[in-house]
């Protein structure tokens, strides 16, 4: 059996314990729950939405969308996905059964954060395409609102949604190895939203650039400003290193751990 | 016959640095063995199980499975062929017994969907498949913890109380599964419980631990036998002072009163019909006339101090 198999076939039954689990669902919920907001201010206040004419609508109502909810979001929602997915297994005492299948660890670690990225990327993509959608239909109801006569600029919000996610990874790796390491949900639960509302806080902050929790809230804010290492997003920089360490080092601790 | 499937040798493991938790412990689990892991809670049983299966990384010894020691590179290969069931099962309550089947078939990826069906007609759970295991029964929940172990038709397969929270249906039931799969299929069976009363009923070999130590091991054929050759009755009279009396003077030895039961020691079976003409002669009532159960004390001066 190759290495490739191992992964797949873990990637495999992780998908089907997500059946029906609350962590499935909160993927869409949160991805659902911005676009909704918006929706209904934009059909109560749709006269002082309405745009001058020229202009394109989707230039607003994406940005303070995006702008609003994803940097206080983002961290708040992948300390609880990471946590939710982790319980699924410490719930069904999974781990002492699946240390003892004759699969190597690394299979199981590396899945399961698979897993946890592939959720998030899902939430992203939902979070899009109902944008699009609540956007659309706005446009449907209200022509005045003038969807129809421009194009979103996709290229732009897709750079800075793909951004945003980038600048996550350093805290699904921490996440990641908490919700791994202790059955007891509270903690990565409770040191994950602590933190993340520190990250918030501290952001303004010139040294929050090496605070992981703080990227998601700077990589929408500081836009341009954004200081550059090695001629990229420090940033997104960071975020990648702090994710490789957490992932690599979380792993090897988990497995030398003892299953008790 | 005398080939050994697993043999651990000066295991030792502690979880903290003041309590040694495993001491020198040397297992022998002989190939086509029902082997019954005897001890009271707490005694070390589950760590000893843990430490088998790699879950626990010992602090000196080995554990050699099928001639091969245990470690990082034949670790695969050994779990492979062993099946395992650790305390209460994992299982996905949210997902019905086929799709918590299903994962421990992907896992061990070589296993065809009609064994999936197979190992569910051994435990006889086919009619409750589609259940989701949350209104799974505990007893439902470990046939199924067992069926998932057997999914690869392993060779030796490792249950940790089994019949622990069971009903006395459930009991009988796992005691004659595993019964007929060591003799259908000639599977080694490594079973721990506190019961001893389990043991003695389901197993061809004992190993009896305490506080981590390996207080005794062999066959439960030879366990009896140690036990010299008396035989101790309970017997239920209604004049226990005058039985007493009569027995005295019949020179039975070990003769205790304890309540309304007379407790005595024969040589053997057959001199008990003795003893009950005797009683009767003098109108002495007997209600029942049983013989103790020379493990269990056996069982209790080995594990109490």
């Amino acid at each position: 059996m190759t290495s490739l198999s191992y992964y797949i076939s873990s990637i495999k039954n992780e998908l089907i314990k997500l059946k029906r689990t609350f962590a499935f669902w909160l993927t869409i919920i949160s991805a659902l729950l911005f676009p909704i907001l918006f929706f209904i201010a934009y059909s109560l206040k749709h006269k002082t939405n309405t745009p001058e004419i020229g202009i394109n609508p989707w230039e607003k109502f994406m940005t303070v969308q995006i702008e609003n909810s994803i940097p206080f979001f983002i961290p708040m929602f992948i300390v609880l996905i990471t946590s939710l997915i982790m319980q699924v297994e410490h719930k069904s005492l999974g781990l002492k059964h699946l240390f003892a299948l004759p699969i190597p660890k690394w299979s199981i670690y590396f899945g399961k954060l698979t897993i946890v990225i592939f959720a998030i990327i899902t939430t992203y993509v939902y979070y899009y395409i109902a944008i699009l959608f609540t956007g659309a239909l706005l446009g449907l109801i209200h022509p005045d609102l003038g969807f129809f006569n421009f194009q979103p600029e996709h290229l732009k919000f897709v750079k800075i949604l793909f951004t945003s996610f980038i600048a996550s990874l350093g805290i699904i790796g921490i996440q990641f190895w908490l919700s791994f390491r202790f059955k007891n949900f509270i903690v990565p639960l409770g040191f994950g939203m602590f933190l993340a509302i520190i990250g918030i806080i501290i952001s303004q902050a010139p040294q929050s650039i090496y605070f992981p929790y703080s990227f998601s809230v700077l990589s929408v804010s500081l836009g341009d400003q954004m200081p550059l290492t090695f001629g990229t997003s420090s940033v997104v920089l960071f975020s990648i290193i702090c994710f490789l360490i957490t992932s690599i080092f979380g792993y090897i601790q988990i497995k030398k751990m003892n299953i008790k | 016959m005398n080939q050994l499937i697993v043999n651990t040798k000066n295991l030792n493991f502690s979880y903290n640095k003041t309590k040694q938790d495993i001491e020198n412990l040397e297992l022998k689990i002989p190939k086509g063995s029902i082997y019954g892991f005897l001890g009271p809670n707490g005694s070390g049983k589950s760590t000893t199980i843990r430490l088998l299966l790699g879950l626990l990384k010992q602090s000196s010894g080995t554990v050699v499975f099928f001639g091969e020691i245990f470690n990082r590179k034949t670790r695969l290969k050994i779990l492979d062929r062993v099946g395992a069931l650790i305390e209460n099962p994992s299982l996905y309550d949210h997902l019905d017994a086929i799709d918590n089947l299903r994962i421990a078939a992907n896992y061990r990826q070589n296993i065809a969907n009609s064994r999936i069906n197979e190992v569910l007609e051994i435990v006889k759970l086919t009619q409750a498949k589609n259940k989701k295991i949350k209104e799974y029964s505990l007893g439902m929940k470990q046939r199924l913890g067992l069926a998932i172990s057997l999914l690869s038709n392993p060779e030796l397969i490792i249950l940790d109380e089994p019949t622990n929270g069971l009903d006395p249906k459930g009991i009988i039931e796992m005691r004659t599964l595993i019964k007929d799969l060591n003799k259908k299929y000639g599977t080694t069976i490594f079973i721990s419980s506190h019961l001893l009363s389990e043991i003695e009923r389901t197993c061809t070999h004992v190993g009896i631990i305490r506080n981590g130590k390996m207080l005794y091991q062999d066959t439960v054929a030879r366990l009896k036998e140690s036990k010299g050759t008396n035989v101790k009755f309970d017997i239920e009279v209604d004049k226990s002072i005058e039985a007493l009396a009569v027995l005295k003077n019949l020179k039975v030895k070990n003769i205790s009163l304890l309540d309304d039961f007379l407790q005595i020691e024969l040589k053997n079976k057959e001199e008990i019909t003795e003893v009950i003409d005797v009683l009767r002669a003098e109108k002495i009532n007997i209600y029942q006339v049983s013989i103790k159960n020379n493990l269990e004390e056996l069982f209790l001066s080995l594990t109490e101090n």
